[in-house]
């Protein structure tokens, strides 16, 4: 039963502004890595709409959460969910592919043609020990009924997600790009 | 809380009959009865009222309409939030104690809506568990600060949702629970709160077999149960046979040592039919040591039970019984042969069992003082 102390009205101001700045510190962590944080844009594979607690969304599938067996970096004894970091380059045509993958984050710094990701670990298959991971940017979370709208659009067109990460290997996701055309770009609030 | 109230009528004609209660006492004791039942039922339906809200701000997120800009529906929970708050320190100053539950209820719904709509506003995948870890905490700020059970329990629910998604997605003991756990019993121990035992050892049993749940499947059903199945039993056992040491030490807890025995014995019994369950069916022999040790431990407790005067106990000893009683019968549905053999010993265990109950049951009429 809830007491009623000499100090409750301050113990319930106490309690909604701890929640209040809970939820603002991961809005204000969001903005400043959406501002700050370096932009790369990966190529996405066709996606289907789901519906869940969040409501609709699209799953964005990212060639880039496979990382090939022939990738330097850890393989043994990876745990599901387990955190990784993975480097991704920027070969001559543009495109970003997996270079490295390890517990640790790597040494040397990024540059514009390198970034590092943090990931989880999803699953090891094939005897080349190929990793799956996941990078946190797979769900892309639409208005009520847009999301098949998007599923055709993503069939026909080229698209891209165009992704924020900062140094420590954080990422966010930016806004969708369709054809080379920023489409659901998304407002910092 | 009416069926009680109820019995307590009955009771008090019988109290007044004996001379044990005066009847000026006993108007008293009506009186304060019919002004705890209309603010009872009006803040259970109080409370119902606050999980449909809840509801009702967690599909409002999902619907993730553009009527309003992101801002605005931030800002929209956010005066939420802080309303719901300012809404249970007023009723809780008019008295309207319950009333004051159902908002404090409403604002940690409030909250875990407000979680998820950031995490829509930004596509935050990360690692969903950890969005419900953060509104567990808020959940237990909530109690502690402004001694509510409700949001107590709020929080023990959360807590053991983080921690069973944890186990399902990671396939191992989540450990991490445990420290959690320990806070929101402590918690319920500083209110005073009758029920924080109920929902912290609900709670905790709960975790132990998901936990063991989750292991078995990832490891496959067939091959990697066998020995998580046995330390959840072994778990269990400890859990009752500590809770009957207490009790025997120390009388005054005797009935919580008693709810503490009921949710342990729930542990061991889970593990023994999942391990009976989950047997492949040649291995006939361990599944009558399975049987046997599993009617024994049943027949334990409810002879501690009649013995303690603890009548929970009796009932779910004898629920038990039936269960494994009735498994048996259809697990043996194999081969005739072995169906023989089966029942055959089985029916000499359960024999056996009936006598020593038998015994046991008189043993409990012999001394009236000790019945439940």
């Amino acid at each position: 039963m809830i007491d009623l102390r000499k100090r409750i009205w301050g113990a319930a101001a106490a309690v909604a502004l701890a929640q209040t700045l809970a939820l603002g510190w991961i809005v204000v962590d969001r903005i400043q890595l959406l501002r700050k944080g370096q932009e790369i844009v990966l190529p996405v594979e066709p996606v289907d709409p789901r519906s869940l607690f969040r409501g609709d969304y699209v799953i964005l599938s990212l060639p880039v959460r496979r990382i090939p067996g022939s990738v330097p970096g850890e393989r043994g004894n990876l745990k599901r969910g387990e955190a990784l970091y993975v480097t991704l380059e920027r070969n001559a045509a543009g495109d970003w592919a997996p270079a490295a993958a390890g517990r640790e984050p790597p040494k040397g710094e990024p540059s514009r043609d390198r970034v590092v990701l943090k990931a989880r670990m999803h699953f090891v298959s094939g005897t080349a020990k190929d990793l799956d991971v996941r990078y946190g940017l797979e769900s892309y979370f639409v208005p009520e009924g847009k999301g098949k709208e998007l599923e055709k659009l993503v069939g026909k067109r080229q698209v891209q997600v165009m992704v924020a990460v900062d140094r420590n290997g954080n990422s966010a996701i930016k806004g969708l790009v369709i054809d080379g055309k920023r489409i659901y770009d998304e407002p910092l609030i | 809380m009416l069926t009680s109230q109820n019995r307590l009528r009955g009771d008090l004609e019988r109290w007044i009959a004996k001379g044990w209660v005066t009847p000026g006492g006993a108007e008293a004791i009506r009186a304060e009865l019919a002004a705890r039942r209309g603010p009872g039922l009006a803040g259970t339906l109080a409370v119902l009222a606050a999980v449909l809200l809840g509801f009702s701000a967690m599909s409002f997120v999902a619907a993730n309409w553009q009527g309003l800009s992101k801002l605005m529906r931030l800002l929209l929970l956010g005066a939420g939030l802080w309303g719901a708050y300012g809404l249970a320190v007023a009723l809780a100053a008019r008295g309207l104690q319950r009333f004051a539950e159902a908002a404090v209820l409403a604002g940690v719904a409030i909250f875990g809506a407000s979680i998820m709509l950031i995490s829509q506003m930004y596509h935050i995948e990360g690692n969903p568990p950890e969005a419900v870890l953060l509104w567990a905490l808020g959940a237990l700020l909530a109690g502690v600060l402004l001694r509510s059970v409700t949001a107590l329990t709020a929080a023990a629910g959360l807590a053991l949702l983080w921690s069973a998604w944890m186990m399902t997605l990671g396939g191992s003991v989540h450990f991490a629970f445990l420290p959690l756990w320990a806070a929101i019993a402590l918690a319920f121990h500083w209110l005073g709160a009758a029920s924080g035992l109920h929902i912290s050892l609900a709670t905790l049993a709960g975790w132990l077999i998901t936990g063991v749940v989750a292991l078995a499947i990832d490891r496959g059903i067939y091959t990697g149960y066998t020995t998580h199945c046995a330390v959840l039993s072994l778990i269990g056992t400890a859990g009752v046979v500590g809770a009957a040491m207490v009790a025997d030490r120390m009388p005054r807890l005797r009935a919580a040592a008693a709810v503490a025995a009921g949710y342990a014995s729930l542990v061991a019994f889970w593990g023994l039919w999942m391990l009976q369950l989950l047997e492949p069916r040649a291995d006939l022999v361990r599944l009558i040591v399975l049987a046997a040790i599993t009617l024994a431990m049943l027949v334990a407790l409810v002879a501690w039970g009649w013995r303690s005067g603890q009548r929970a106990l009796v009932w779910l000893g004898y629920a038990g019984f039936s269960i494994e009683i009735l498994f048996l019968y259809f697990r043996t549905l194999g081969t005739l042969l072995n169906t023989s053999l089966f029942f055959l010993v089985a029916s000499l265990i359960v024999t056996c069992l009936a006598a020593l109950a038998l015994r046991l049951h008189r043993h409990g009429q012999s001394t009236p003082e000790t019945r439940p």
